[in-house]
């Protein structure tokens, strides 16, 4: 049986800043290679993440409303599973696609549309370890406890 | 006795916005600052609504959009 579904893809946003057709493509193509239909699919926005995914602060939303058939699913979220590209997906049953989703992809898949670069912050800084000196710890000059010191030693007898 | 003063977030007949996982600024409201959800009392919704707004916001943090601890 064939639903609608929305999906939410959360792409890296180094593959949108080399090719936003690309990045596109990584959508439709794989819905396109499980026999849906893609209704719309447009960048639903670009912003920081509440928390890393995959070392990364920011990712690039797109939002695609598609039809499928029940028996392809599980392939389909395979395949987005496995693509190191895409950051996490979430799909939903709808009943239809909105309106304003179709109007807004039909203005997004027009030449003039321009797609605003990424910001750069997207990795995550990971502070460099110091390396401690073999020399710092020297036990050499560290005197026993007196406590010990006066200890007798005791006789295995 | 000095009585507790409660405040309700929400609207009580529920009619406001649609409760959708992408309306992040709808959805904070109903966070608190360690980014728990409210409770039932403090948002004023109906069982329905509340068990929307739930489901909204945990689809919101799956996608990152929301933070699962503040």
């Amino acid at each position: 049986m064939t639903k609608i579904y929305e999906t939410m893809v959360l792409l890296d946003n180094d593959v949108v800043r080399q090719d936003w057709r690309k990045a596109k493509a990584i959508v439709t193509d794989t819905v396109a290679k499980y026999g849906g239909t893609v209704e719309s699919c447009r960048r639903w926005d670009e912003r920081r993440l509440t928390y890393p995914m995959a070392r990364k602060n920011r990712a690039t939303f797109f939002l695609a409303y598609h039809d499928m058939s029940g028996d392809k699913i599980p392939g389909f979220r395979r395949d987005l599973e496995l693509n190191e590209l895409v950051l996490r997906y979430m799909m939903l049953a709808v009943e239809e696609v909105p309106e304003e989703e179709r109007k807004l992809a039909a203005e997004e898949d027009g030449a003039e549309y321009e797609v605003p670069a990424p910001p750069e912050d997207d990795a995550i800084e990971i502070a460099e370890e110091e390396e401690v000196p073999a020399d710092v710890v020297d036990l050499e000059g560290i005197e026993a406890p007196s406590a010990l010191a006066d200890e007798p030693a005791k006789s295995d007898a | 006795m000095k009585r507790r003063v409660r405040t309700v977030i929400g609207s009580k007949n529920c009619d406001d916005p649609v409760i959708d996982y992408k309306n992040i600024e709808y959805l904070e409201k109903f966070l608190t600052p360690q980014g728990q959800i409210l409770s039932r009392r403090r948002t004023g919704f109906c069982t329905q609504c509340q068990k929307q707004l739930k489901t909204a916001i945990k689809r919101a943090r799956h996608v990152g959009l929301l933070p699962f601890v503040g």
